[in-house]
């Protein structure tokens, strides 16, 4: 049995992509250019990174509001331990990622032991880290690198794999996509599910293709694969396994679609949403060192906002707020939209008034788009 | 004089099915009609179509209402026809008052304002149309759920209707709220309202309605005067064959006992008074156990309790297959070899935008791992053997769950119930609002399990279902055991006797000492 499956709807977020970057090409001559690419690339990394782990808590019906303001918290602990203490950034990376787990474990035990909406809880968290992270750093602002020599910490965001390795590595994903893809298929066709025709699911593969290698070559143009993005792969992977071959997965989809038979059904419900919250704490550290380093400080407003950018990419990601509903694919998708506006707009030298009215209005215009296309 | 409902030829396709063939069927003035049919057999297609919930233009053929040609492009003009629909979910906001919700959307007004005299002056006159005595002021979540249905009517009344719709009405009522519903209704009649009566229940059919009409696959098969057919013939026509026996129950020998409830007490939260009292009973291997009761009984709460899903226990032990089941939950209910499948299949049984197969293994699906993930392979494989085996009727297994009928998402719920392998199954009114076929293979599949020797707890308000499948029969009333009955001694009489709390007999095999 085959079908083609595809609607206007899958191609909503890429028709919205080539228009936010056709614009910004037109306007600014240097935002195609391989080292803006290269930047927003990074960004993307960072804002994706922080959205996969917000989908985590939102799938099963959660939200979490205090990963801004802990993603300042985190970098700002292991930058004062590396530049105050002389900490090997490695070392310094351990105690901020343990704390990271340990506090979203609590609040993850907090929201369904106490049965406070994750709302609340993280309302509090949001403004509580943001206090702590200030205490921490002093209110001062503290370098990721002591002498500004290059450490590990700081090779977080300006490390690049060396052009070579980085066509060797988008290869290697590649061949691995296209087996998992042509294995797949034929696996859902033993089975007797309907799969895409056979001319569809090549043009996807042929897409995925072109991307990956316009993307080497540009990045290639100016020094490589930057670590963020091998980064975010990784966690993407990791992300799109837990959410789709393991129970664990299925938990959190069965939770958001409908919590009491999920409850009936056996489901660990108390468990795995602080599971949930627990490996979005993981992800938050991540992100917290990659978003401070990117800075190169921790200062006061690392991390401001952030959480809202990881929700609005969920959301533009086709990722339901009741939750049961998001994709890794979408999420990141939508993570690129709101990369890049902003970084369009910081090049353009937008106002930053003008900044926060555009990046609300798209999100609004994408939300009314897909629930719009949603219905028909 | 013309009828005041008439369809003719209406023929209604979705991609993929024809949902109704060429199905005409008329309504007289003051009457009341029932339609018959199995699950999918497109009543709800047909009630959809009339309320304008599928606009004209989307089917073929045309309807009238009192002569005059309808074409509806919405409820709204269905509503301004004169036609108003009940559906088996009721659609009234809990925490408004009766009066409130009464005018939902259409509120007196004075100026801007609403006139909340009015409107409290008018609701107790809508209310006295259908004879329920509560205080406009009430909030409509004190009320039972037979209350609340007469609401709902009462504000379809209050809307010039002359055509009645109403869908599996009694599908959650108790008797008595069902006799009060019967007796409204023929009132109805009587004022000139006709109704359209949609029910699985044929007692009930039969004592209200003037004509019968059964739609089997889309087509009307019959229309009888209800005083001249039988009960036998309605259902021969709903499933297209002779069902000569309507609770094929073949009893097993009862092996050994396999749950064991020892004075159990109780309560729904800890310092709450107890909502079950004493109550003790045991199943054994290949014994169906009957559950009886009124509405509020705690016939749920005792199976929801013994599954870990609700309640503070007092006191009392139960025992699964030997061992102590403590302070269960579901999950660890589950491992014991207990399962249960619920009343109310949306709200417990199913995620119901996700697919048969999601559904179907979301019980078992820490079990079917190879290593940290799940072994898909094997998961359908699993899940392909319960589809069939049940004879779910879908497209196949990444079907959503939601577009399923009634019967068929039945059927699913017990799939992944059965799918964790359990010894003892708790079945909660496992044939509510669904239709006869899938009854009997309800009852076909009770007689399978008792056959491989697992134990079958069944809760049902139909009492002849609950005589007619079990072996055993313990009827509740009020939280406590109000008797225990063979299937020999088990009649109507002493049942409801029981029931009610007059049985006065106490548990006959005498382990029972009463203070």
């Amino acid at each position: 049995m085959t079908q083609s499956r595809l609607s206007l709807r899958d191609f909503s977020l890429l028709v919205t992509l080539i228009i936010i970057w056709g614009f910004f090409a037109v306007t600014s001559p240097q935002y195609l250019s391989a080292r803006n690419l290269s930047a927003l690339s990074v960004e993307l990394a960072i804002t994706a990174t922080l959205a996969l782990g917000m989908l985590l808590v939102i799938l099963p019906g959660h939200i979490d509001l205090s990963v801004g303001s802990g993603v300042g918290l985190i970098g700002g602990i292991a930058a004062v331990l590396v530049f105050n203490h002389d900490w090997p950034a490695i070392l310094a990376f351990l105690p901020a990622i343990a704390v990271a787990l340990l506090v979203w474990y609590a609040q993850g035990t907090l929201i369904v032991r106490q049965r406070i909406p994750a709302f609340i809880i993280t309302l509090g968290g949001l403004l509580v880290f943001k206090g702590v992270f200030w205490l921490v750093i002093n209110t001062h602002t503290v370098p990721v690198a002591p002498g500004g020599r290059p450490n590990l910490y700081s090779l977080l965001t300006t490390y690049y794999l060396p052009p070579l390795a980085s066509y060797a590595l988008v290869a290697i994903v590649f061949a691995a996509l296209a087996v998992v893809a042509v294995r797949a298929r034929r696996r859902r066709a033993q089975m007797g599910f309907a799969v895409d025709d056979a001319e569809l699911a090549f043009m996807k593969l042929f897409l995925t293709a072109q991307g990956l290698i316009l993307f080497v070559l540009t990045v290639n143009q100016f020094r490589g694969i930057p670590l963020p993005v091998v980064i975010l792969g990784t966690v993407a992977l990791a992300i799109q396994v837990i959410t789709r071959h393991t129970p664990f997965g299925r938990h959190l989809y069965a939770i958001g679609g409908n919590e009491e038979a999920a409850f009936v059904s056996g489901v660990p419900v108390q468990k795995v949403v602080i599971g949930a919250f627990t490996l979005l704490g993981g992800i938050v550290a991540i992100t917290g060192l990659m978003q401070t380093a990117y800075g190169g400080a921790a200062t006061t407003t690392v991390g401001d906002q952030m959480e809202l950018d990881a929700i609005a990419a969920c959301v533009i990601g086709g990722t339901s707020l009741r939750g049961g509903r998001g994709t890794v694919l979408g999420v990141i998708f939508g993570a690129l939209i709101m990369a890049s506006l902003l970084n369009g707009m910081t090049l353009l030298a937008v106002a930053p008034e003008l900044k926060f009215i555009v990046r609300g209005v798209v999100l609004t215009l994408a939300v009314w788009m897909d629930v719009k296309l949603a219905k028909r | 004089m013309p009828a005041l409902l008439e369809a003719r030829a209406i023929t209604k396709r979705f991609p993929g099915v024809t949902a109704l063939r060429d199905v005409s069927f008329d309504l007289q003035a003051g009457e009341i009609h029932a339609l018959c049919g199995e699950n999918g057999a497109g009543k709800s297609t047909l009630i959809k179509l009339l309320s304008g919930l599928h606009a004209h233009g989307s089917y073929e053929g045309s309807f009238s209402i009192a002569g005059r040609t309808a074409e509806f492009s919405s409820i709204a003009d269905a509503r301004l026809a004169g036609l108003a629909v009940i559906y088996q979910e009721l659609a009234l906001v809990p925490g408004l008052t009766v009066a409130e919700n009464l005018f939902l959307g259409c509120e007196p007004r004075r100026g801007l304002l609403i006139d909340w005299e009015k409107l409290y002056t008018d609701a107790r006159a809508a209310l006295a149309k259908v004879g329920l005595d509560v205080p406009a002021d009430t909030l409509v979540a004190e009320l039972g759920i037979g209350q609340q249905q007469l609401v709902e009517i009462a504000k379809a009344l209050s809307k010039e209707t002359r055509i009645l719709i109403l869908d599996e009405p009694t599908a959650a009522l108790a008797e008595r709220e069902v006799d009060i519903l019967l007796a409204l209704l023929r009132d109805l009649r009587a004022q000139g309202i006709a109704c359209i009566y949609i029910s699985h229940k044929l007692d009930e059919v039969f004592a209200i309605s003037d004509r019968i009409t059964v739609l089997r696959d889309g087509s009307t098969i019959s229309t009888y005067r209800a005083a001249a057919t039988s009960k036998h013939a309605i259902i021969r026509d709903m499933v297209g064959r002779e069902i000569k026996d309507l609770f094929p129950r073949v009893a097993s020998a009862p092996g050994e006992i396999l749950l064991r409830v020892d004075h159990l007490s109780v309560s729904p939260a800890s310092g709450a008074p107890a909502r079950l009292r004493d109550v003790s009973f045991e199943v054994r291997a290949g014994e169906v156990l009957g559950i009886g009761g009124l509405m509020g009984a705690g016939r749920t709460e005792l199976l929801m309790h013994l599954f870990g899903a609700w309640g503070h226990r007092l006191s009392g032990d139960v025992q699964l297959c030997g061992r102590d089941l403590r302070s269960p939950t579901p999950v660890t209910a589950l491992a014991g070899g207990l399962a249960l499948v619920s009343e109310d299949r949306k709200r417990y049984g199913l995620v119901l935008d996700r697919d048969i197969g999601f559904n179907l293994s979301l019980s078992s699906i820490t079990r079917l791992r190879r290593g940290l993930l799940v072994d898909e392979e094997n998961e359908v494989r699993t899940n392909q053997k319960f589809f069939s085996s049940l004879r779910v009727k879908a497209p196949s297994l990444e079907t959503a769950v939601g577009t399923l009928s009634g019967g068929n998402q039945q059927k699913v719920v017990i799939g992944k119930a059965l799918m964790t392998g359990p010894s003892v199954v708790f079945l909660d009114e496992p044939t509510r609002g669904i239709d006869v076929g899938a009854k009997l293979e309800v009852y076909e599949l009770i007689n399978r399990l008792t056959a491989e020797g697992k134990a079958v707890v069944l809760v049902s308000s139909e009492l002849p279902e609950l005589m007619g499948m079990s072996d055993r029969i313990v009827m509740l009333h009020d939280g406590e055991v109000g008797g225990t009955f063979t299937k020999a001694e088990a009649t109507q009489e002493v049942l409801i006797a029981a029931a009610m709390g007059s049985g006065s007999r106490d548990d006959r095999d005498g382990r029972d000492e009463k203070p």
